[in-house]
């Protein structure tokens, strides 16, 4: 499994894929610091004023904005297999196609650890010195670490339920459009809709509002239940992949 | 341009690499049984069974769509066979311990784009548990030494098939299952490589199993060939065999400058002689040796007198006539086959 882990990270980086996504997030995390910072204690923005709480929380939560480079990463890692037809070696050097679906999901899970990181970094270090600019310097302590680490950790989630995606719609393109649809479009009309909104909190969203969330929201889980329920839709994805998708004839 | 020269690099080089390396090797045979693969309601491969040996090149023929490729995949465990089997020493592929130390595979060749070929090779060495090394070498072999850290994206048709090759050759197979290897190489390429192929056979002692639609190309490269037609085999043998098998069933071109008299002894002799321009005469379903002593006999001048297709060549048409998926027509064309 270590050697099949440390395939995929060839496959990483000898391409240029994981930069780009890499300073796409740094630079939408910085632009989104900027943006809560700037309007921060303004009225009509309605966002807490700088040295809040309040604040803190949101600025420090920034990265789980990012969430949705982390999951394409992830769709690519898996879907390009299909998309350039390397599946076909692939799965000739693994002929048991399960071990490359858990291969990519440690392997993106392990990668998405340092890009999480320096996602972290730049979200931090712009909100030091913009909030420091404008008056307080958010400390890294109690619930602003707490908050920090949970948005780093769904980073890293989002990547590994990137490549169950993936493995499960096989198609690069559909899994990016649908994956984009489904946070942007049919997430947001379910969380509106109060009919509806009682089975928000069980939906992807609702785990990562859970995880991350820092004011008042809707019905959420609680922040650890919220990652578990993350992480179980990744691998839920993933599993369903190997055994309905992956295994079948690759053509 | 160095890019334009590559598919006709001299072939000296990558026969000195493993001179008959065969001590860690053990032969491995492959054996199809039954095999059976439906799309729908076509039947694209239909109860085959052959054997592939050890130490000799396979020619596995057949006009496009026959189920070769089909074959192959379901050889090497990519598609599902609706029933039979296939195994290398008795087990399937699924079932092989190290795959690519046993059977190396050529089949689409198939690249990141943006991924250099040497970190494609890399990537499979590192999936495989194989030194990284082993990219470098197996680059050399097919002589795209100078070519690796290019992105395959770039490469050239004849270029990619190396590539392909390469990625076969990295775990020092057994086995190797060549489809269509030769599509997109250059004159010069096809040369190199029918030699590769059965220098990896005769001097390496491996199996080696090559599809083609052409017959004229298996001729060159292959010991036995498998033909299969509609997914069905149709004759499994050594080339000789075939050969013996098919005298006499070739046409003939022979030039005259008194045409017209030869026309009239060949039909007279119950052949059947075409009159075409420029005092050409084709003669369908004989040989030359036959053409030759009519007109002998006659003394009629010849200026020219050939085999247009030779007699395996119009005994693989009728094999397969009328079994491709989208025939073009009644009489499939022979200029493709002579032309090679």
């Amino acid at each position: 499994m270590t050697a099949l882990v440390r395939a995929e990270w060839t496959k990483l980086f000898t391409t240029r894929v994981w930069i780009g996504l890499l300073l796409g997030s740094c630079v939408m995390v910085a632009g989104f610091a900027i943006l809560f910072t700037s309007f921060a204690g303004n009225a009509q923005s309605g966002l807490p004023a700088v040295g809040t709480e309040q604040y803190e929380e949101l600025a420090f939560a920034t990265a789980a904005n990012v969430t949705v480079l982390f999951l394409i990463l992830g769709i690519i890692g898996m879907t390009q297999e299909y998309r350039h037809r390397t599946a076909t070696p692939t799965f000739l050097t693994t002929p048991k196609r399960g071990r490359v679906v858990i291969a990519k999901l440690i392997g993106y899970a392990l990668a998405a650890v340092p890009f999480a990181l320096v996602v972290l970094a730049v979200n931090v270090l712009v909100v030091w010195i913009h909030a420091g600019a404008r008056g307080a310097a958010p400390s890294l302590t109690g619930d602003n670490l707490r908050i920090l680490a949970s948005s780093g950790l769904a980073l890293v989630i989002y990547a590994l339920i990137g490549v169950g995606l993936g493995a499960l719609l096989r198609n690069q393109v559909g899994a990016i459009v649908g994956g984009l649809v489904y946070l942007f479009v049919i997430e947001p009309i379910i969380r509106s809709i109060p009919a509806t909104a009682g089975a928000y909190k069980w939906m992807p969203g609702g785990a990562l509002e859970a995880l991350t969330a820092t004011f008042e929201g809707p019905d959420l889980l609680e922040p650890w239940q919220g990652g578990v329920l993350l992480l179980g839709y990744g691998l839920v994805a993933a599993l369903l992949g190997t055994l309905l998708a992956v295994r079948r004839d690759v053509v | 341009m160095r890019l334009d020269g590559w598919d006709g690099r001299p072939t000296t080089r990558e026969t000195a690499i493993q001179p008959g390396s065969t001590a860690h090797r053990d032969p491995v045979r492959v054996e199809v049984r039954g095999l059976t693969k439906t799309f729908g309601a076509v039947r694209a491969v239909d109860d085959l069974t052959f054997t592939v040996e050890p130490g000799s090149v396979t020619g596995f023929l057949g006009p496009n769509g026959a189920g070769k490729t089909t074959t192959m995949r379901m050889v090497l465990g990519l598609e599902e066979p609706d029933s039979g089997t296939a195994t290398f020493n008795g087990a399937a592929y699924a079932t092989l311990p190290a795959p690519v130390r046993t059977v190396g595979a050529v089949l689409e060749t198939a690249f990141h784009p943006a991924r250099s070929g040497r970190n494609h090779l890399r990537v499979y060495c590192r999936a495989a548990g194989l030194p990284l090394s082993r990219a470098d070498e197996t680059l050399r072999q097919v002589g795209l030494a100078d070519a690796g850290g290019r992105r395959a994206g770039g490469y050239s048709l004849g270029m990619r098939q190396r590539l392909a090759l390469a990625t076969a050759l990295l775990g020092d197979p057994a086995v190797l299952v060549l489809d269509e290897p030769a599509n997109g190489l250059d004159p010069e390429g096809i040369q190199w490589l029918r030699g590769f192929i059965r220098h990896l056979a005769h001097d390496e002692g491996r199996t080696v199993l090559v599809s083609s639609h052409l017959l004229s190309e298996m001729e060159h490269t292959a010991d036995r060939v498998v033909i299969v037609g509609a997914g069905r085999l149709v004759r499994e043998g050594s080339i000789a065999e075939l050969r013996s098998g098919a005298q006499g069933a070739g046409t003939v071109l022979v030039r005259s400058p008194e045409a017209d008299r030869l026309s009239a002894v060949l039909t007279s002799a119950g052949l059947a002689a075409t009159r075409s321009e420029d005092g050409l005469v084709t003669v369908t379903d004989t040989t030359p040796a036959a053409v030759g002593a009519r007109a002998f006999a006659a003394q009629v001048e010849l200026h020219e007198l050939r085999a247009e297709t030779s007699g395996l060549e119009a005994l693989y048409f009728r094999l397969t006539a009328g079994q491709e998926q989208f025939a073009a027509g009644p009489t499939p064309t022979t200029t493709e086959g002579a032309a090679r």
